[in-house]
């Protein structure tokens, strides 16, 4: 087992080397296809190539193509349990679901498709995943906590929600990287602190019940976490390349597709605190509660070369009641600051609702590097929030486990009532 | 057996369906993206929508996502023989290595990669079906022909070279599809009848032994086909959309898959037959043994709407005299016409060296129209003869 690890780690660090070397040469081919953006929080306001995540996505891939055959060949899988068959083609079907996905999210970048698009390509990405799982298992079966047996039964069959459930997830993801966005190296910043913290955990839990399903989704993570890292070489600030929605739809479906195999989705999910944060917080001018501009991100005052937080402006009469009930309740819990914008008292205008621009309102004006810099310091900070209410949840579980097995002894202690209880 | 290719066929007649509704609708968006190319051939050079193969490959892709259940589920499959996981397996891999390859094709289209990419490009997407190759088989011996038999034995392990050879299909089909190109609808009017041929030549052998690989094969070339008769009516003369070099890509990646895994390689390159003649033909210029312009379609004749065969100029001096060697020979054999200078300084210019250029030259000047539709022909007529390769003389040197 560790000798398949170690050779993953070799090939990651090969592919991430490519990446360091690769990813200037592209520079110029970039600028030329038209593939790239404006970096607006800078003075000259440079042009940059756009859409770079397709080149360490594509690197990934190759890394993953040849280590395919090492799980699995005939030499290093214990033969006393038959060829790991279930297990083969989950590797390939992840594969297929990711590559998709970086196909979808390039053809984004290029064509610039709506909205709407943005929600669907993930869900096409992931059918290959959910179709392997049907065939595969077809298990969608989950076991009810025995307190609350007695009103829903042993077990429930969410069947078609559980596919929704799991095509849900590579949209959640791939969308809430993707609005957590517009500091250079945000986005390659967060999905290395993720795929570190899933590292982590899937460290922890190769001494557990469930190895299998972590080693597993090891073989992903690591890769992954490596290609990041040297992307992230060329995204920091000053930005030398822009990741595109490429990276973020890339990134979201690789995290979505080892959480989905390996079971630990809810897990997986703690690790996205800040990004469910954000994307709680965006909701309001995501459903067009409040304006929302094409761009959220922090703006660059030129005087000072630090960045301030974003605004949106409107009338006030053309909010409806609901949106000036929101927005009177995040100005009353400071989240955003509301002023006049002109002294007619018309136009208003309210910061931005996104973390980065909450952020800057409680530090207030921050040099680019240093905002990239805190921003990454609190996912981690976040990740290791989870850690902890991961354990102390696991060691409610593991009380609740006594629980169970305390209540299976229930009829020679305990007394008929708590026997009738517990089942 | 039946309902199972009865489903694959209703699903691909969907996605035909939602190409010819959807391909329309993303004119705009090509254009506006800068993937647009002109057509050369056409007197008010208009710019048309280039790389649209990527429509069609997702599409693909989806119908055959959709299907993924249906040869697989437990209530399709015969339970005596167990689950079939080699199958499902070899299934994924080989939507990975289309997929991977519609991915990188369509960066080719958008980048502009250079040329030792378009060789390497294919064989990368490749890996995925070579290593699950590897890891459920390892099975690189092959049958020697019964002719050759006293010399090298019954069968003989090519063990590496066999994966050389599965890479290299890949990359083959892939490019010889690509410069096989240059007139309205000819890509995918040639995939098409490859796919057809393909898919006649698997039904017939459902009643043979090997069964289940053309069973499989069936399951890629039957949405292959009719997505790409989709897009063919947007892209037949006058074409509407260009589809890139993704198309390509595609379809030769899709063909080398089914080939690769039917165990059928050698039919397959029997389809073949034009885009090898015109490979071989096109050598001295891929290696510029002879001049090789950018582009070596047919040209518009402007006052008389015909295309004409085009030409590459060089001077005598500057070829070798291998290049001279060839030229002699080419020209002895009237696959090209050679216009020599008069004098030492001016330049002598030949009709470029592909297929086109010599149909051109034999049957005189022809609309577009009458050259697509005749190069079409062309292809069935080599599908036919390769039917004929196939069936009577194969007993000649194997014993199935």
């Amino acid at each position: 087992m560790l000798t398949i690890l170690a050779i993953n780690v070799i090939l990651s660090i090969g592919g991430s080397l490519v990446i360091l070397n690769v990813v200037p040469k592209f520079r110029d081919m970039f600028v030329k296809a038209h593939l790239s953006g404006v970096d607006l929080n800078k003075i000259n306001k440079p042009e940059i190539p756009e859409a770079a995540g397709v080149i360490s996505s594509c690197i990934f891939l190759i890394v993953m193509f040849m280590f395919i055959p090492f799980p699995f060949s005939q030499h290093f899988f214990n033969k006393q349990w038959g060829f790991p068959h279930q297990e083969f083609v989950q590797f390939i079907a992840a594969l297929l679901s990711i590559c998709c996905m970086v196909l979808l999210g390039f053809a984004d970048d290029v064509l610039n498709l709506k909205w709407r698009h943005k929600l669907l390509l993930p869900t096409v990405a992931s059918l290959p995943l959910l179709m392997v799982y049907y065939t595969n298992f077809n298990s969608t079966t989950i076991i009810i906590p025995k307190p609350l047996r007695f009103l829903l039964g042993h077990d429930l069959d969410l069947s078609a929600l559980y596919y929704i459930y799991m095509g849900m997830l590579a949209v959640f993801c791939t969308n809430a990287i993707n609005i957590y966005a517009g500091v250079n190296g945000l986005e390659v910043g967060q999905s290395a602190v993720i795929a570190g913290s899933l590292i982590l955990f899937n460290v922890i839990e190769l001494n557990g019940d469930c190895w299998s399903t972590h080693l597993f989704s090891l073989y992903f993570m690591i890769p992954f976490f490596f290609t990041s890292l040297s992307l992230y070489q060329f995204n920091k600030y000053p930005a030398r390349v822009f990741v595109g929605d490429t990276f973020c739809y890339f990134s979201g479906m690789t995290v979505a597709v080892v959480a989905i195999l390996g079971h630990f989705s809810k897990t997986a999910l703690l690790f996205f605190i800040p990004q469910i944060a954000n994307f709680v917080f965006s909701l309001p001018q995501l459903f067009h509660l409040f304006p929302c501009p094409r761009h959220r991100l922090p703006r660059l005052n030129e005087k000072t070369g630090y960045l301030d937080p974003s605004v949106f402006q409107f009338k006030d009469k053309s909010l409806s009641t609901l949106g000036r009930l929101v927005l009177k309740t995040y100005q009353l819990l400071g989240l955003v600051k509301v002023e006049e914008a002109e002294k007619d008292g018309e136009l208003f205008q309210s910061t931005n609702c996104t973390l980065i621009n909450l952020a800057l309102q409680l530090t207030g004006p921050k040099h680019e590097k240093t905002l990239a810099a805190g921003l990454i310091i609190l996912q981690v900070m976040c990740s290791g929030l989870a850690f902890i209410i991961r354990d102390s949840n696991s060691s409610l579980l593991r009380r609740y486990r006594t629980l169970y097995t305390y209540a299976i002894d229930v009829n020679i202690i305990m007394p008929n009532l708590l026997a009738k209880y517990f089942e």
